[in-house]
This record gives C-alpha cells, sequence and structure tokens, in this order.
C-alpha cells in the first residue's frame, strides 16, 4: 500500500450520511454542553465555588444575627475564609482558561497545556496543604476567644496558664503531622486525577520532538 | 455554521481517524463544532483557515482526555479489529481505504495527524504550521510512517513479520 496512490481516494472520499448535518442540527450541537477535559474542570470549580458559598452564606448569617450579635467573630473568620477560597478559585479558574490555545499549532498547545497543568497541579496540592494551617490559626482563634477557660481546671493549666486545648504548643504538636499528611494526600489524589493525562501529553510532546 | 456545513467532511475524516465507534465520532464531531465556534473570534486570518480548522480539528481530537478511554491502544495491536466496522466499501479503491484505515488506527495520534495532512496533500510548509514540527523532521517522519504502513500492510496481506 502506498500512500501517494491514495491521496486522490482519499480525498474524494464521500462522507457517510452520519456526517450530514442540516444548520439546524449544528445549532442544536452548539446548545450542547461540552465534554472537553478543560471545559469540565471550570464546570466543576464552578460547581463547587456555589457550593461552598451556598454552605457558608447561611453560617455567616447565623453567627451574625443569632446570639445577639455576641458571636459576630466567628461570622468574620467564615467571611475570611470565604475570601481566601474566591482568591484560590480565582487563580484555578484563571489557570484553566489558559490552559488550552486550540488556535494554536499542535506543538504550541501541547506544551502550554503541560505547563499550565503542571503550575495548576502545583497549586491545587500547595493551596490545598496551606488550607489546614489556616483553618488551624482560624480554628484556635474562635476557639479561644469564645470559649473561656476554668481556671485551675487541669495540671497544665496550672503550670501554663492556659488549658491545654487552647495552648498554641498543642496545636502546633497536632499541625506538623496534619499538614504533611495532606500534602501527600493531595499530591497522591492530584495525580489519580491528572497523572496519566499528563503523561500522555508528555508523551505526545516527545513523540513530536524525536527526530 | 456554514463554515462547518462546508468543511464536515474534513472534520468527520478527523473524527474518523480519532475515534473507533460511531458514538465517539458524534462526539468529537460535537466538540470540534464547539470548539471552532468559541475560537472563531480569535481568528485573524494570519494563517489560511483551512489551516486553523485543522489545527482545532486535530487539537481537540488529540488532547481531549475523555476519547483516550474509548480509543483502542495504539500500542496494543491484537485489539484492532481488521476493519472498521459499521462502514460498507465498495470498489478496489474503496477496499485499500478500508485496509488504509485499520493500518492507521495502529499509529500514533501525532502520526494519525500526519498521515491525514499527506493524504489532503498538504505542503510541508502548512503541515509546519499545523503541527508546529520543524519541515526537516516532518519528512522524517513521514518517510518512518511510509514504511510502518507498508510493513503493516505486508504483515495482514501475506502474515509477513
Amino acid at each position: 500500500m502506498e500512500l501517494d496512490n491514495l491521496k486522490y481516494a482519499w480525498r474524494t472520499l464521500a462522507a457517510p450520511p452520519a456526517s450530514e448535518r442540516s444548520p439546524e442540527e449544528i445549532h442544536a450541537l452548539l446548545q450542547k454542553r461540552s465534554g472537553g477535559i478543560v471545559t469540565r474542570m471550570r464546570r466543576n470549580l464552578t460547581g463547587e465555588l456555589i457550593l461552598i458559598a451556598a454552605t457558608y452564606t447561611p453560617a455567616i448569617l447565623f453567627y451574625f444575627l443569632d446570639f445577639e450579635g455576641k458571636l459576630s467573630g466567628i461570622a468574620w473568620l467564615f467571611i475570611l475564609l470565604l475570601t481566601i477560597l474566591a482568591v484560590y478559585f480565582f487563580r484555578k479558574n484563571q489557570l484553566l482558561k489558559a490552559m488550552q490555545c486550540t488556535g494554536c499549532s499542535l506543538y504550541s498547545n501541547l506544551l502550554q497545556q503541560i505547563n499550565t497543568l503542571k503550575k495548576y497541579i502545583r497549586f491545587y496540592v500547595w493551596s490545598g496543604t496551606l488550607m489546614i494551617p489556616v483553618m488551624f490559626i482560624l480554628s484556635w482563634l474562635i476557639i479561644r476567644q469564645k470559649f473561656p477557660a476554668a481556671p485551675g481546671a487541669d495540671l497544665f493549666y496550672q503550670l501554663s496558664g492556659t488549658p491545654w486545648w487552647q495552648h498554641p504548643l498543642t496545636w502546633a504538636v497536632l499541625l506538623i503531622p496534619v499538614t504533611v499528611g495532606i500534602y501527600f494526600i493531595n499530591l497522591w489524589y492530584v495525580h489519580r486525577l491528572y497523572g496519566r493525562h499528563i503523561r500522555k501529553l508528555q508523551d505526545l510532546l516527545q513523540e513530536m520532538e524525536e527526530e | 455554521m456554514k463554515l462547518v456545513q462546508e468543511h464536515r467532511l474534513l472534520l468527520y475524516k478527523v473524527c474518523r481517524l480519532y475515534c473507533f465507534t460511531e458514538a465517539d465520532r458524534q462526539d468529537l464531531f460535537q466538540e470540534i463544532v464547539i470548539q471552532l465556534w468559541r475560537s472563531y473570534p480569535t481568528f485573524r486570518g494570519e494563517s489560511k483557515f483551512s489551516t486553523w480548522l485543522y489545527r482545532i480539528a486535530l487539537n481537540t481530537a488529540i488532547s481531549d482526555l475523555r476519547k483516550q478511554n474509548r480509543r483502542p491502544s495504539t500500542t496494543s495491536t491484537d485489539e484492532i479489529p481488521p476493519s472498521l466496522p459499521d462502514m460498507t466499501w465498495p470498489g478496489e479503491e474503496e477496499q485499500q481505504l478500508q485496509q488504509l484505515y485499520a493500518a492507521i488506527n495502529r499509529l500514533s495520534d501525532v502520526e494519525k495527524a500526519l498521515v491525514m495532512l499527506y493524504l489532503e496533500d498538504k505542503p510541508y510548509e502548512e503541515m509546519e504550521e499545523i503541527m508546529g514540527i520543524n519541515q526537516n523532521n516532518l519528512r522524517v517522519k513521514m518517510n518512518r510512517i511510509r514504511e510502518k504502513l507498508r510493513k503493516m500492510t505486508k504483515e495482514a496481506t501475506y502474515g509477513i513479520r
């Protein structure tokens, strides 16, 4: 089989009936949801954002309005957390938007996808890990402010002047292993999600570069 | 929409190359149309329209994870059927094309794109613009692919390995 001999047949190959589409059918295709990986990732991100906003908003309102506003500090901490999450979602969305350049050459598009996906993975792992200390610190602030200690409750209190569950050392001891553990869990999870895809893209790029 | 109508055969050929079942072809066709629709405002006419169209179609077909699971593996040749299902091909030329499709199925995604552009009689200059691979490298790759296809056809016809 010689490729050159097949050029004519290839170019004159009639389209199968399935490819015949009226303008209405094409219009209907455009109304459907895209199944592309980046579009799906952006859709999931929007879903997560809506879910978080829907969960936090009632909590914020609750702490502002109930208890005669005495626990409004907690509401402010939730707002702070929500702001951090908004920045997180914004950055993720930015990276997803930059991930594809379908109008670029195949090589440039692959390179862009790999580089952006690597950035995305790094951001995913580090933000997911750093979220843990932030949560710990916020929880510590809430507990410290809102749950006063009973003086002389235990030996720890007598020695340090603070109950153990309010002492920064206790939190630091808990924080380190939890953060390290979360880092590795994030790393494992993100590679489970995107590892295969990134390897496939790298293989394609390598094949294109080979002489 | 008019452009999609005009180039639907080209799009369908891409779908045929990269998808194994009719359902997957329909999905990919839809995805390419959506990508064309989204990217059209960014088309500035710096390259030929057909170059841009090929880029969109091939980028969508190659870099989309969704279809990877549905495609037969390019490395496991045992799983590849000798011909594509749900197609009837009368005539000798069509039979050759059928053989060609069966052989192409055993190529990698990049090689498939190169074969398609070659069969479409695209000059190496345009192939470089679409693929982003320099012309010398493209020529080397095309020679390798031609040899590979020749070998595959021999294997299929005479059982020679």
